[in-house]
């Protein structure tokens, strides 16, 4: 239910009222799409998985890549009939493929609707053979026949594989934010796991980190795009592509896209997910660490410098800020800092944003921030905010129900939390073990 | 409340009988190459709209005969439900197909002339990732949070929540959660008001929002609304209508709905409707459709606009038919 596909998006309304002419234009269209749908349908429930029967899934796929069940046709079609057999690896099936489906489908006679039974293993059958264990790079001299058939193979899948990522990238552009079509991309490239020698797989799933460059340049907050990224990062990095960890590279392309647009939260999010693992495999010393928070604070707050309305920027702020409070039990940077260090950085932080005040007295983030902090400190100390924390903090509340009023309900009640109502309650100040300081993440 | 809405000029309340006939007609447009461009989302836009037309309380307004004769229709062998007749099945129609049987109370003809209630269960529960406790879509693989929330709602609605590891697919989902509140379509992605519905209600369904953080999250879905009213789905994004229902029903999960200006909200979703020909668009001006009509109708209903039945902020079913079919 929470798919978008086929929903409008920022299209203009216009009359829905169509003239003749376009009406019957329609009528022809339909007729056209249903013929070929008819035509796909047909051969499939007569099982013939041919290279004929896959252009026609091409040509319908083009006019509308969300039809998912035409993409399951596909892969279908590429199991049964294209892909090479690796179980029957002395034949070399590598030219075109007979109409010979390997039974393993159900028999319901529902045309493509027959989905493959009642189990649902992503890869049926054909493919366990063949995979990892005996790589071109093993050469464990078996015989040679079936050696030649095997790399006969290989290179026919490899061509099916290839094949099949360009024919997604011009429907991907067109269509970035479609599941469907990145859900099948990746079902190619496991497939290139499956059956190619790992060095050869590699290099495609390399190629793959552009793909996502490409589409992080032209929307760079696409989020399949991001999802996309960070699939194949972690592929590249898994044993089974021979991978190592790509953390140093990965965080120098969200430092890339941080710099062309500071407002790229999810280059930001990114960055903050790779810290902690970018530091365990520098083996980082404690000093090392503490560098490397300067350098984000640094950065970060130079940017809020410039654009203290940019809400991606304070996130990332108070991502940093959590590392020194909210630490226990989640990957950190500074693990080793004792509790006046903590206190000393808050501190550092909190008289730093109140520099801003002097050019940006408007912009309620600040305020927002302010008040945070100051809890955040608080929270460090085991102690109730005192007089002067609680009269900045009633003004800073002021200020902010006048800047934001659309968000007064959030501030009433954070105004009845810290204790600010005249006569009110103890501010709910969370007590937080800062003796822990040891619980380094992942 | 409601003493302000009298206030709202004649174009900004909601056209109730517009919105119905335009979904009343949707199924009439099979002269229109769109209407066959969308056949894949068939089931999901008949749930979407049935809703619509439930909490604007007109529950006839579809034929519940012809309506029920379709979901079974599109039922596979196996349990699962395709978008419609001949297309394979999924996670996210067979969701659909069975809120649209409990709502229109038809789990008898589901048993009857159907598979059977066990047998869509059985469906569901092979699609999760016993190692990692999250969902499949389909037999092909693709995982995400959408998934294992939709196995959540139909499984329990069923009755059969039992036939999965619910233990596992908590942890996955405590695993998407972000310094932010927020939680990711998988984990290590970043917040997004979709995916926040999507883990939020899971959790509500598994008896474990307690494992919310519930202020963090409330802060951030609360930074959702922009100028103009409107909410957006991640930090510096446009606002669309889809968006009242995502974080709307979010807040009010973990009981934050008043951390937003409700007026303005109601006020932006009024402004995307087509007052004469029905529908509600993602934004004011742009081209309606069935989803953001139903969303954009859910979200006046979490903010008690008058004359609309109460929705259920789990489910995003009407309340009663979660009463009836939970036995509340």
């Amino acid at each position: 239910m929470a798919d978008q596909g086929g929903s409008q998006h920022g299209i203009a309304r216009t009359s829905r009222a169509r003239t003749d002419e376009q009406r019957t234009l329609d009528l022809e269209r339909i007729q056209k799409y249903h013929l070929l749908e008819e035509e796909i349908r047909s051969h499939v429930s007569q099982h013939n998985y041919t290279p004929h029967v896959f252009q026609l899934t091409s040509k319908l796929l083009k006019l509308n890549p969300e039809y998912y069940t035409i993409w399951n046709v596909r892969r279908r079609l590429l199991i049964y009939g294209l892909f090479s057999k690796p179980s029957a690896g002395s034949l070399p099936s590598t030219a075109s493929p007979t109409s010979s489906p390997t039974a393993t489908t159900t028999t319901s006679s529902a045309a493509c609707s027959s989905s493959l039974s009642t189990a649902t293993p992503p890869a049926p059958g054909p493919q366990t053979a063949g995979r990892s264990g005996t790589t071109a790079d093993d050469n464990n001299n078996t015989e040679e026949t079936h050696g030649a058939a095997e790399e006969g193979n290989q290179q026919n899948d490899l061509n099916i594989i290839k094949t099949e990522l360009g024919f997604t990238i011009p429907l991907l552009l067109e269509s970035p934010k479609c599941y469907w079509i990145w859900s099948y991309r990746l079902w190619i490239l496991q497939q290139a796991i499956d059956r190619l020698p790992v060095l050869v797989a590699r290099r495609i799933w390399e190629e793959e980190l552009g793909l996502a460059s490409k589409m992080l340049t032209k929307d760079r907050r696409n989020f399949h795009a991001w999802g996309y990224r960070r699939h194949v990062v972690e592929q590249l990095e898994s044993s089974q592509l021979g991978g190592k960890s790509m953390a140093e590279s990965e965080f120098e392309y969200t430092t890339r896209m941080i710099s062309q647009d500071l407002s790229n939260f999810s280059a930001w999010h990114s960055r903050s997910k790779l810290i902690p693992r970018l530091l365990d495999e520098r083996k980082a010393d404690d000093a090392a660490r503490e560098m490397l928070l300067n350098e984000e604070f640094g950065l970060i707050c130079r940017a809020i410098n410039v654009g203290p309305e940019d809400q991606s920027l304070w996130y990332y702020h108070r991502s940093l800020m959590l590392n020194l409070v909210g630490f226990v039990g989640h990957p950190t940077i500074t693990p080793a800092f004792s509790r006046d260090d903590r206190v000393t950085y808050v501190v550092r932080e909190i008289e730093g944003i109140k520099e801003l005040l002097e050019d940006y007295d408007d912009v309620k983030l600040i305020y927002e921030a302010l008040i945070d902090y100051t809890l955040y400190l608080c929270q460090l100390l085991g102690r109730q905010p005192d007089v002067t924390e609680k009269q900045a903090m009633t003004e800073w509340l002021a200020m902010l129900k006048k800047l934001d009023p659309m968000r007064n309900g959030r501030w009433n009640d954070l105004e009845r939390d810290c204790g600010l109502l005249n006569g009110g309650r103890r501010p709910k100040v969370v007590s937080i073990d800062v003796g822990q300081g040891q619980g380094q993440g992942e | 409340m409601a003493e302000a809405f009298k206030k709202l000029p004649e174009k900004l309340q909601l056209a109730t009988s517009a919105h119905v006939k335009y979904i009343q007609s949707l199924d009439t447009r099979k002269d229109e190459y769109d209407y066959w461009l969308t056949e894949h989302l068939r089931l999901n836009g008949l749930y979407w709209g049935l809703t619509a037309l439930h909490l604007l309380g007109h529950p006839d307004a579809l034929p519940r005969a012809e309506t029920i004769d379709f979901v079974l229709s599109c039922q596979h062998e196996n349990g699962g439900f395709g978008a419609a007749p001949g297309h394979d099945a999924h996670m996210l129609s067979t969701v659909s197909a069975v809120q649209i049987l409990a709502t229109i109370d038809a789990f008898d003809d589901l048993e009857k002339r159907g598979r059977g209630k066990a047998q869509v269960g059985k469906y569901i529960a092979n699609l999760q990732n016993r190692q990692t406790g999250t969902f499949a879509g389909d037999e092909w693989g693709e995982e995400d949070t959408r998934f294992l929330y939709g196995a959540f709602n139909a499984l329990s609605l069923l009755g059969l929540l039992y036939l999965v590891d619910v233990d596992k697919a908590v942890d996955h989902i405590v695993a998407c959660a972000n310094f932010d509140g927020g939680y990711g379509v998988s984990p290590g992605a970043e917040s997004h008001a979709g995916q926040i519905f999507t883990c939020v209600a899971a959790l509500t369904i598994a008896g474990r929002r307690g494992l919310v953080d519930a202020d963090r999250l409330g802060r951030w879905l609360s930074e959702r609304q922009i100028a103009g009213g409107g909410l957006n789905g991640r930090p510096e994004k446009k606002e669309d209508v889809c968006y009242s229902w995502w974080v709307l029903s979010s807040l009010e999960m973990i009981g934050k709905t008043h951390w937003i200006d409700r007026d303005q909200l109601i006020g932006f979703i009024l402004r995307c409707q087509d007052t004469e020909r029905g529908g509600i668009s993602d934004r004011p001006g742009d081209m309606v459709d069935v989803w953001h009509t139903l969303f954009g109708i859910t979200g006046l209903s979490l903010l008690e606009y008058p004359g609309l039945q109460p929705v259920d902020e789990v489910y995003c079913m009407p309340k009663s038919t979660i009463e009836r079919v939970l036995g509340r």
